[in-house]
C-alpha cells in the first residue's frame, strides 16, 4: 500500500475491501445489453444539468425585471455561456426522453412487481420531479411563452378541486404571477427539486442494492450458458455506463452547437400571445386538457397519474383475480401510442 | 408473452417514442429559430385566400413571395383580409367568388389597425393630399403642364400620340407623394371620384345615382382613371373619403416594419433640393452612426423600443414615430407630435395644435392658450424623451437653443422681410395676380422653397453643410443679390406713389442693423480680413484667392 493510501487508510479506517464489496454489486449477465443501462443515463444527465445549472446560476437574476436581460447576456456575452446554456436545455429534454425509455422498460418487462413495488414508486416520484424541473426551468427565462406557459399551468392547477386554489396560491406565491413568482420557480428549480431529487435517488438506488436488479435470461444467455450469470458492476458496467454517458456528451454537444437555445421575446404580461405552448413534455397534458372540459381534465390526470404511481399493486390485483396475466403489456402499448399520439397532435396543430 | 416478444415490444415502442421525439424538437427547435429571427417563419395561406395565393403566385409571384413574408402571413392574414369589400361600395368586383376591392385603404387598415389609422388621420402625412389647391400644384398642373389636354403640335416617329396629358407632371411627381384623388373611369367620360360618391363613415356612396355610370370591363371589374391609379401618395383622397395610404411607408406586400424603420424609406419623398431630409440626415452624426450600426439596429425587434431594443443610432422613425424607453414603448403614427417648428411655410411657425389637429395661428396669446391643446412645447418634450436616450439635458436643451436661434433668424432676417417685400409688390400693383409669370416670384419661390427649408432642415436636424452652404448662404445670395434688385427694378417700373411705397418696405427693411451691411458697406471688416488673410497665407493672397 502506497504512503497516501495509508495516510487515508488511517484516518478513514474503512477496509478496502468492504469498499470493493459494496461498489462490486453482482450485475445480473442481461445488463450486458446497453438499453438495460438506461436508468443510469438520467443519473448521468442530473449530474451535467447540476454543473451546467451552476454555472447559470452565477449569471441568472430571478427578478421579472432583470430575469430575461440576464438569460440574454448569458446567451450572447457570457464566455460559453451560449453553450452552457444550450446543454442545459438540451440534457434537459434528453433526461426526460431517458426516463421515459428507462420506465417503459422497467414496465414491460414487468420488473415493478413484488418485491420492487417501492421502487417503482421512487421512480414515478423522479418522473414527476423531472417534470417539475422542466417546468420550473422553463419558466426562469422569463420569456412570453414560458411566462404565459407559467400562467397557464397555474390556471390548470386552479381547476383541481377543493385545494387548487391553495395549489395555485402556492405555486404563484399570491393570485396571479406576481414579482415574488420567478423567485419561488427559481428557489424550486435551484434548490427543493435538485435536493429532493438527490435523495429520491439514493432511495431508488438503496432499493435496487437491496433488492438487486430483476434478472432476466434471454435465449441462449441462460445462466447454465454463461458461466455465474453475472458479472462485476465494475469495472465492466461501469465501462458500460461510462461509454454511454461519453455518447451522451457526445450527443449533448452536437446538439447544443446545431440547435443552439434562442431567447423569444420578453415576457409581456398585458399582450397574450396567439399561441401559447408549454414544453414538448406537456404537450401530452396540453392537448388532454384541450380536448377536456377543465375540470374533468385535471381530474382524469390525476387519476392517470394515480393510476401510474399505484401499478404494481394494481397489476398484482389483475394477476391474481383475472387469467389476463399479461394485460400490463397490452394497456402499457395503448397508453404509449396515446402518449405519442397527443404529444405529436399538440405539436403539429400549434404550428 | 415470451421474454424475446416483450424485448420486440420495448424496442418498438422506443423506437416510437425517440423517433417521434425527434420529430417534436425538430418543429419545436423551428419554432424556436422562427421565434429569435433566425428564420423566416412558415407560413400557410388561410383558407379564404388559398385559391388567391395559388392562382397568383403564377401570374404575379412577387406578390406571393413578399406576402409569403410578410408579418400578416406569419399571422393568418391572407389576402381577401385586406382586400375584401362589400358589394356597396363603388370599386368592388367579385372576383372567383370573392367580393374584393383593388384598392386598400386605412378604412380597410382600420378594421384591424384601429389605434394607428386614428393616429394616422390626425396627422400631417394624412393631409398632404391638400396640396391640390396649392402653390405646388399650381406649378405642376399649370406652370409645368396644363390645365386642359392639348394637341401635340407635331407626330413622335414610331408612336401614334393624338392629346397631350397635361396634368402628367402632377400625376408622375406631385401625386406620387403627397397622394390624388383616386378616380373610376365615367361613362361619359369624365372621372368618379370621392366628390362625386359623398361616402358616409363606413365608406359606402351616399350618392347611388353616379355608381351607375361606372366604366366596368368584361369581367365586371370597375375600371381606374389611369391618371389616378396606380398611386401610393401618403395622403391619397380615396374613394371610400377616408386619406391616405398606408402602404406609402409599409410597402405591400409584406408590410414590413423593418423597412418602414430605415431612412431609405422616408427618402421616397423626404429628399431633394426643397426639402432632402434624407440627405441631410445622412450628413449629420445620426445617419453616420446609422450607417456603421445599422447591423447593431435590431431592426426585426417586434415593438422596436429605443433604449430596450437598441440605442446604436437613430433613424427618421425613431425620433419622430417609434417608441422609446422614456415613453412607455408608445409608437405614433402621427410624425408631427414632436415637431416644435414647422419649416415647411416661407416663415417658420411654433406647432401650437388646436383639438383638430391644425396650427394655430391667432397673433393674440390669449387666445392662442385657449386654442392650443397640445403646444409646440409639449411636441418638443417628447422629442426631448428621445433625444435624452443618449444626450444629456444640458447638450438638448444646448441643441434647441442653437435650433431656435438659427430659425429665429432665418424668419427674422430673410423669411419675414421677403414675405413683406413681395406682399407690397402685389399690393402696390407691381406684381400682376399670376404666380410664377414674373422672375421675382421664382426668385422667392427658390429663397424659401427650397433654400430656406434646406437650412431649416439643416439646422433641426444637425447637418451643417445643409444648414450653411446649402442653406442660409445660398439664401443671403438670392435675397441680396436676386431679390432686392428685382423688387427695386419692379417698383421702379410700377413708378408714381406705388413704386415709392415698395422701396420704402425695402429701404426700411435694409435700414435695420442686420441689413446694414449691405447698403452701409462693412470695409472695415472687409479689411480687417484681408489682414488676416496676408498674414496667413502672405502679401497679396487676398487678391490672388478671392474672399478666401
Amino acid at each position: 500500500m502506497s504512503s497516501i493510501a495509508q495516510w487515508i487508510q488511517d484516518r478513514i479506517p474503512v477496509s478496502p475491501h468492504v469498499i470493493r464489496e459494496m461498489s462490486n454489486e453482482p450485475v445480473p449477465y442481461h445488463m450486458k445489453h446497453w438499453w438495460f443501462a438506461l436508468g443510469g443515463t438520467p443519473a448521468y444527465l442530473f449530474v451535467v444539468q447540476i454543473i451546467t445549472g451552476i454555472l447559470l446560476s452565477f449569471y441568472y437574476e430571478a427578478s421579472t425585471g432583470s430575469a430575461y436581460a440576464s438569460v440574454q447576456y448569458i446567451t450572447d456575452q457570457a464566455a460559453f455561456g451560449w453553450y452552457i446554456r444550450s446543454v442545459h436545455k438540451w440534457a434537459a429534454t434528453l433526461m426526460i426522453a431517458a426516463v421515459v425509455l428507462h420506465q417503459m422498460r422497467v414496465y414491460f418487462t414487468g420488473a415493478y412487481r413484488r418485491p420492487r413495488e417501492m421502487s417503482w414508486m421512487v421512480g414515478m416520484a423522479l418522473l414527476l420531479t423531472t417534470l417539475g424541473l422542466g417546468f420550473t426551468g422553463y419558466s426562469l427565462v422569463f420569456e412570453q411563452l414560458s411566462f404565459w406557459g407559467a400562467t397557464v399551468g397555474a390556471n390548470m392547477t386552479d381547476s383541481v378541486p377543493v385545494v387548487g386554489s391553495l395549489l395555485k396560491n402556492m405555486m404563484l406565491a399570491g393570485e396571479t404571477y406576481n414579482p415574488r413568482t420567478l423567485s419561488r420557480f427559481f428557489i424550486l428549480h435551484a434548490a427543493v427539486l435538485p435536493v429532493t431529487m438527490v435523495g429520491l435517488i439514493i432511495l431508488h438506488i438503496v432499493i435496487i442494492r437491496l433488492q438487486g436488479v430483476t434478472e432476466f435470461w434471454f435465449k441462449g444467455e441462460e445462466p447454465q450458458n454463461v458461466g455465474k450469470g453475472k458479472f462485476d458492476f465494475f469495472p465492466d458496467h461501469f465501462y458500460t455506463e461510462l461509454t454511454l454517458g461519453l455518447v451522451l456528451m457526445i450527443l449533448l454537444s452536437t446538439l447544443a452547437t446545431i440547435f443552439p437555445a434562442t431567447m423569444g421575446p420578453q415576457a409581456d404580461p398585458l399582450t397574450t400571445p396567439e399561441v401559447i405552448k408549454p414544453e414538448w413534455f406537456f404537450y401530452v397534458v396540453f392537448r388532454w386538457l384541450k380536448l377536456f372540459p377543465g375540470t374533468f381534465a385535471i381530474l382524469s390526470t390525476g387519476f392517470v397519474i394515480f393510476t401510474m404511481f399505484t401499478w404494481p399493486f394494481i397489476d398484482a390485483q389483475i394477476r391474481r383475480r383475472t387469467r389476463f396475466q399479461e394485460a400490463s403489456v397490452w394497456i402499457g402499448i395503448l397508453g404509449v401510442l396515446a402518449i405519442v399520439a397527443l404529444t405529436l397532435w399538440e405539436a403539429f396543430v400549434a404550428h | 408473452m415470451t421474454l424475446e416478444t416483450k424485448r420486440w415490444v420495448i424496442g418498438g415502442l422506443g423506437a416510437l417514442f425517440l423517433v417521434s421525439l425527434i420529430m417534436v424538437q425538430w418543429l419545436e427547435t423551428a419554432r424556436r429559430a422562427e421565434e429569435a429571427g433566425l428564420r423566416p417563419a412558415s407560413v400557410s395561406a388561410p383558407a379564404s385566400s388559398v385559391a388567391c395565393v395559388d392562382c397568383h403566385a403564377q401570374a404575379n409571384p412577387g406578390i406571393v413571395d413578399h406576402w409569403t413574408g410578410s408579418s400578416h402571413a406569419e399571422k393568418g392574414v391572407g389576402c381577401v383580409e385586406c382586400h375584401t369589400a362589400t358589394a356597396a361600395e363603388p370599386d368592388a368586383y367579385l372576383h372567383y367568388g370573392e367580393t374584393i376591392a383593388t384598392v386598400v385603404t386605412p378604412l380597410d387598415c382600420a378594421r384591424c389597425h384601429v389605434d394607428e389609422a386614428a393616429e394616422f388621420a390626425a396627422s400631417h402625412h394624412s393631409k398632404a393630399g391638400n396640396i391640390l389647391a396649392s402653390l405646388d400644384n399650381y406649378l405642376a398642373e399649370t406652370v409645368e403642364g396644363s390645365r386642359e389636354d392639348f394637341n401635340p403640335h407635331s407626330p413622335t416617329p414610331g408612336r401614334a400620340f393624338d392629346m397631350v396629358n397635361g396634368n402628367a407632371s402632377a400625376q408622375s411627381g406631385c401625386k406620387q407623394c403627397h397622394g390624388g384623388k383616386v378616380a373610376l373611369q365615367s361613362t361619359d367620360g369624365s372621372v368618379i371620384t370621392v366628390d362625386d360618391l359623398q361616402p358616409d363613415e363606413n365608406g359606402i356612396p351616399t350618392n347611388q345615382a353616379v355608381l351607375a355610370t361606372i366604366v366596368k370591363d368584361d369581367k365586371g371589374q370597375p375600371l381606374y382613371d389611369p391618371g389616378t391609379w396606380p398611386n401610393t401618395g401618403i395622403g391619397r383622397l380615396n374613394l371610400d373619403g377616408s386619406a391616405g395610404s398606408c402602404t406609402a411607408c409599409h410597402s405591400r406586400h409584406d408590410f414590413s416594419p423593418r423597412r418602414a424603420r430605415q431612412p431609405e424609406n422616408c427618402g421616397k419623398c423626404h429628399l431633394g433640393p426643397d426639402h432632402p431630409q434624407k440627405e441631410i440626415f445622412e450628413e449629420s452624426k445620426h445617419g453616420i452612426a446609422y450607417r456603421d450600426l445599422k447591423d447593431d439596429m435590431n431592426l426585426d425587434a417586434v415593438d422596436w423600443v429605443l433604449g430596450v431594443d437598441y440605442s446604436a443610432a437613430p433613424t427618421c422613425a425613431t425620433c419622430h414615430m417609434s417608441g422609446n424607453m422614456r415613453n412607455g414603448g408608445k409608437v405614433t403614427h402621427d410624425p408631427g407630435e414632436r415637431i416644435s417648428w414647422t419649416n415647411r411655410p416661407p416663415v417658420s411657425v411654433a406647432m401650437d395644435t388646436d383639438a383638430n389637429h391644425a396650427i394655430v395661428k391667432s397673433t393674440d396669446e390669449d387666445e392662442r392658450r385657449a386654442l392650443t391643446v397640445d403646444s409646440w412645447e409639449d411636441k418638443r418634450n417628447r422629442m426631448k424623451d428621445v433625444c435624452s436616450h443618449c444626450h444629456s439635458p444640458n447638450y438638448v436643451n444646448g441643441f434647441y437653443e442653437q435650433y431656435d436661434s438659427f430659425v429665429q433668424l432665418y424668419n427674422e432676417k430673410f423669411g419675414k422681410p421677403g414675405q413683406a417685400i413681395v406682399a407690397a409688390l402685389a399690393e402696390h400693383g407691381a406684381r400682376t395676380p399670376t404666380q410664377f409669370d414674373e422672375e421675382i416670384e421664382w426668385t422667392w419661390f427658390y429663397l424659401w422653397h427650397h433654400e430656406g427649408r434646406r437650412a431649416r432642415h439643416g439646422a433641426s436636424m444637425m447637418a451643417p453643410d445643409y444648414t450653411h452652404w446649402h442653406g442660409m448662404y445660398e439664401v443671403a445670395e438670392r435675397f441680396y443679390m436676386e431679390l432686392i434688385p428685382q423688387a427695386r427694378e419692379m417698383a421702379d417700373h410700377r413708378g408714381g406713389s406705388a413704386g415709392a411705397a415698395v422701396h420704402r418696405v425695402i429701404n426700411d427693411i435694409l435700414a435695420r442693423p442686420e441689413h446694414a451691411w449691405f447698403e452701409e458697406g462693412a470695409a472695415e471688416q472687409s479689411e480687417r480680413i484681408r489682414q488676416e488673410m496676408e498674414r496667413r497665407y502672405g502679401q497679396g493672397s487676398e487678391r490672388r484667392d478671392g474672399a478666401e
